[in-house]
């Protein structure tokens, strides 16, 4: 295993990519907003349906309110009669086992569509149900808590600052292993997964981004990553989350974060980490041997972290 | 058009065997209990059947706390005071509530378990946690 994860995988180009405007209420149905972005991204990608030869959405039960939340869309991202693979995580977590089935030779082409709308519900009290139902739901812990906790180590403060501005969007991202020339390519993907317990985990660290970003590094072959990105696209949902991300990842000072505008503004659950990927392909398409770095993250106070490497050609 | 709904489903979740024996211990002895490793001897708690640091199985449980220091703390708007504490004797830190107002709380602060009086098996079998010598 330590070998194979050495080894620096098969490039994977970002053919193209769209995504919705973020508006705290997108008054549009869920498959109506995913269809703009995936009608989006194969315009940009210049592909067709039949050119696509498998899906992977991104989307949580619990934040659509429906179980199988990847039915809202199965019609709309093209799935229907193809293979579709459904991630309860981040959009990037998607990317990167898109990324992987390509690298194995399974699929050539592949959409990457993850949506989320944080207008359907109370979004910090919905997390209380994605804890463990023992020992934290009956606290009426949140994602805020724990969030506040981290911050509590960083910055010493009561509680957690502003969080970015969640609304309601899609993103959707072709990869392809046909690699036009002057296309951004994946050359490099990292994914982590933390303890669930808060108290199991040193919250003073994004020790799993560093793991992540370590793994996107070896397969990149990025050996000095503080003079290694044109450009870095980190998901900091809070402002103490940003100097986590530049320790783990160990970017330096020097590295650009989000120069196009970054998730405070603006973000949906789940698309935050696709829309990073977007970012960071666009950011250094066209100037050859320009890396960039995306990052998703999901869970409670970071729990799950995952990494890609971009690079032009 | 926006459809107003409401989910609102009854559920039942397993305890399992060491979370059963740890609310158990909460309910009829007023004891804290952290599972302990027999492969790198971490004492996790609150207890669970596994190691939290190398995943081993874990069947062995040993009383922690009360007493033990905070490492973090937080309020959280409308839901209260939380914090990680370390017991005495744990290697990992459980998340409960702090009672008392949030300025007071300083991470290294000495802080005690407060047990409920109506204790029904549950992680609120423990009321929360306060400054050790400030019990009631």
């Amino acid at each position: 295993m330590a070998d194979a994860s050495r080894q620096r995988q098969r490039d994977v180009a970002v053919l193209g990519g769209a995504e919705t405007e973020i508006v705290p209420e997108d008054l549009r149905s869920i498959p109506e907003m995913v269809l703009e972005a995936v009608a989006g991204a194969l315009d940009d990608a210049a592909v067709q349906w039949e050119d696509v030869d498998a899906i992977v959405t991104a989307s949580v039960d619990l934040f659509d309110g429906l179980t199988a939340s990847s039915i809202a869309v199965t019609e709309v991202v093209g799935a229907v009669l193809k293979p579709e693979t459904r991630i309860a995580a981040d959009g990037m977590a998607a990317a990167i086992h898109a990324v992987h089935q390509i690298a194995a030779g399974a699929y050539g082409t592949v959409l990457v569509v993850a949506h989320g709308k944080a207008s359907m519900a109370p979004h910090w009290d919905l997390t209380e149900w994605a804890m463990d139902p023992v020992y934290l739901q009956p606290l009426g812990v949140d994602f805020l808590t724990v969030a506040g906790l981290q911050a509590n180590l960083i910055a010493d403060s009561n509680r957690v600052g502003r969080c970015a501005s969640l609304g309601d969007g899609a993103c959707a991202v072709v990869l392809s292993s046909s690699v036009p020339s002057g296309a951004a390519v994946i050359t490099g993907t990292g994914h982590d997964l933390d303890a669930h317990y808060p108290g199991d985990r040193d919250l003073s660290t994004w020790s799993g981004l560093q793991r992540a970003a370590g793994r996107a590094y070896e397969q990149a072959g990025v050996r000095d990553p503080a003079t290694a990105f044109a450009v870095a696209e980190p998901s900091c949902m809070f402002p103490h989350e940003e100097g986590l991300f530049v320790e783990a990842t160990a970017i330096g000072k020097n590295t650009p974060l989000s120069p196009s505008g970054g998730l405070m503004e603006g973000t949906a659950p789940i698309v935050s980490g696709l829309t990073r990927l977007l970012a960071a392909a666009r950011a250094i398409e066209g100037n050859p041997g320009r890396r960039a770095l995306a990052h998703g993250a999901w869970g409670p106070a970071g729990q799950g972290h995952a990494v890609a490497i971009v690079e032009a050609t | 058009m926006i459809l107003e709904g409401t989910i609102r489903l009854p559920f039942s979740y397993a305890a399992g065997g060491i979370g059963t024996q740890f609310l158990i211990a909460l309910r009829d002895e007023q004891r804290i209990l952290g599972a302990r490793c027999e492969s790198c001897s971490t004492v996790t708690c609150p207890a669970r059947p596994f190691c939290s640091q190398c995943h081993a199985a874990v069947t062995d449980l040993i009383e922690v706390g009360p007493a033990g220091n905070v490492v973090a703390r937080t309020e959280t708007p409308g839901k209260g005071v939380f914090g990680l504490i370390r017991l005495d004797g744990a290697n990992t830190a459980i998340l409960h509530r702090l009672v008392g107002p949030v300025d007071q709380w300083r991470r290294g602060a000495r802080v005690s378990a407060v047990f409920a009086e109506e204790r029904t098996a549950g992680i609120n079998d423990i009321e929360g946690f306060v400054i050790e010598g400030d019990q009631p």
